[in-house]
């Protein structure tokens, strides 16, 4: 999968958990999420959760730096970081 | 002049830090173009020895004791110790990959382990035991303050971001120039790095917010010197005197605790949504004090304090009031456990990463701030003292755990307050955070009241004697 594909699904996915009262239509990769408002502080560890059943990803040995969860191009990152490795 | 025009003028007097023309000016002095981002680090560098050596030679003895040339000495042996220990450390996290499996997987406890040994040490040996011995005293009751920010430094590490940092960029936040606790006001280099201001655009900004904190800093000593006047009556405060000593004399929560015939208990439960205030109003202003100097040194990082009396959940609560103690917990106990362990069940997950932070972690760190009583080994005192936290810790955990749920179950959604039914659910809710904090309180204020003690106060504040 391409990063614009993996950008596709995380959006789909920030979306079903954002703030329901969060009006914004457009989220720029370097954008903070939960500054902006579009999702709220525990939903670092639903993007985990994601992370680690959409990827397979196991963070219990390769730490993660919680600001990495920040915006979706750090979000990006980590993913492609992952599925190159 | 209109509410609204007043409305108005207050906000631009009030932030003034977010404005533009205030910022364009700023960002053009001579003092902003010469304060580089590097020219600063440098200065946190070499001041990061003077407060290293400062807060050795301040813990070891007061100052009028340095005649004796063996006093001197103490400080003088641990300085070299404490920075070959960093150093170790910063070749850890830069090489953290070819370190042994078993430091990999538990990074933080050798160094947590080296603290407990040299403890040990001072258990089994006499007080009298020589230069060595206080030597090693200092080195245990010193190590509490640099054991979390080099918690931070093999986080960095861990996470792969350390590979090629420097030294000296490192030693900026493990003994900082602008103070603090042993709580890493700042976190470490990674989130330093993040906040910092690398343009005199940014750095003005910064210099500016940093100013409006050291403004709130005296803003809200003054309503404490008010308050202990006007409303707590403390013989002490100057104020009181000024006023021909007018008071409304509410005692403070740990004399009512101690002694609940000193008020009845309306006033009580006044008291004990005052400390909550009182609280509120030292820690802001002390975290404003530490998080003030950072910004001015062009580190624009979060406040500590953020209007927490506002907040309508527990959690947020936390959030809100201690924010660089909460990421300290979360960071260093929450997110390992989140991510380690218990995976197949979710709600069990969460129980067990707000217990490690908020109980496990909570009451670890508060063990370790008892250094001194510990390194003399007093401990039917120390028991005393933190028998009481484990309560504290336990409701605290549990409460975190209740709220962190309720926020789960309304799936990021905020409640509104638009209509008059509305904002008073949001009232409600404001409520019932004063009060789960206030009753808190109530587990940590009066050190020396035993457990028994403060239960029988807990349970007189609903009329049960």
């Amino acid at each position: 999968m391409s990063r614009q594909q993996h950008r596709e699904e995380l959006i789909k996915f920030l979306r079903s958990i954002q703030r329901r009262d969060s009006a914004i239509k457009e989220v720029d990769d370097s954008q903070s999420l939960v500054e902006s408002g579009l999702i709220d502080s525990l939903a670092a560890l639903q993007i985990v959760s994601y992370l680690e059943e959409a990827y397979k990803i196991d963070f219990g040995d390769n730490a993660i730096d919680p600001g990495d969860l920040r915006t979706v191009g750090t979000i990006l990152d980590i993913i492609e970081r992952v599925t190159t490795s | 002049m209109t509410i609204k025009a007043c409305q108005s003028a207050f906000r631009s007097v009030s932030q003034f830090h977010e404005n533009e023309r205030l910022i364009g000016w700023l960002k053009s002095r001579p003092p902003v173009l010469y304060f580089t981002p590097e020219r600063r680090r440098s200065i946190l560098f070499f001041g990061a020895f003077a407060a290293g050596m400062i807060a050795l030679f301040h813990r070891n003895a007061p100052w009028k004791a340095y005649v004796d040339p063996e006093i001197w000495l103490v400080p003088l042996i641990n300085f070299p110790l404490f920075l070959g220990l960093i150093y170790l450390v910063y070749l850890a996290a830069k090489r953290f990959r070819k370190l042994p499996a078993a430091i990999r997987r538990r990074p933080h406890l050798p160094l947590h382990l080296l603290f407990w040994a040299a403890m040990t040490v001072l258990w089994l040996t006499p007080s009298d035991a020589g230069l060595w011995r206080q030597a090693l005293v200092l080195f245990t009751v010193s190590l509490p303050y640099l054991l979390w920010r080099l918690g931070y430094l093999i986080l960095s590490g861990q996470r792969g971001k350390a590979a090629a940092s420097r030294f000296r960029d490192h030693l900026i936040y493990l003994w900082p120039l602008w103070g603090g606790t042993n709580t890493p006001f700042g976190k470490g280099l990674d989130y330093l790095s993040r906040c910092e201001a690398k343009t005199p655009e940014a750095y003005a900004r910064s210099v500016l917010a940093g100013t409006k904190l050291l403004l709130l800093v005296l803003l809200w000593e003054a309503a404490k010197l008010v308050m202990g006047a006007a409303i707590y009556g403390d013989p002490k405060n100057p104020l009181l005197s000024q006023w021909g000593g007018y008071s409304l004399a509410i005692p403070r929560l740990k004399y009512v605790a101690a002694d609940n015939s000193l008020a009845s208990l309306p006033v009580t439960w006044l008291s004990l949504y005052l400390e909550l205030i009182w609280e509120t109003l030292d820690v802001a202003a002390n975290g404003h004090g530490f998080i003030g100097g950072l910004r001015l040194f062009g580190f624009n990082v979060f406040r500590n304090t953020y209007k927490p009396l506002l907040a309508e959940s527990t959690i947020d609560y936390w959030s809100r009031y201690y924010y660089y103690f909460k990421e300290l917990m979360f960071e260093l106990f929450f997110f390992p456990t989140y991510l380690r362990y218990f995976k197949a069940y979710p709600k069990f997950r969460m129980f067990a990463s707000v217990f490690a932070a908020a109980f496990v972690g909570n009451m670890y760190y508060h063990v370790l701030r008892e250094k001194n009583g510990l390194a003399a080994g007093q401990f039917r005192r120390l028991w005393r003292r933190l028998g009481p936290r484990i309560w504290y810790c336990l409701i605290f955990a549990l409460g975190i755990f209740i709220s962190m749920l309720h926020q789960q179950k309304r799936e990021g959604k905020t409640e509104t307050a638009n209509t008059a039914r509305e904002k008073l659910s949001k009232l409600g809710r404001i409520a019932w955070v004063w009060t789960y904090f206030g009753l808190l309180n109530v587990w940590s204020s009066a050190v020396s009241l035993p457990v028994a003690g403060r239960v029988r106060f807990f349970f007189s504040l609903f009329g049960l004697r």
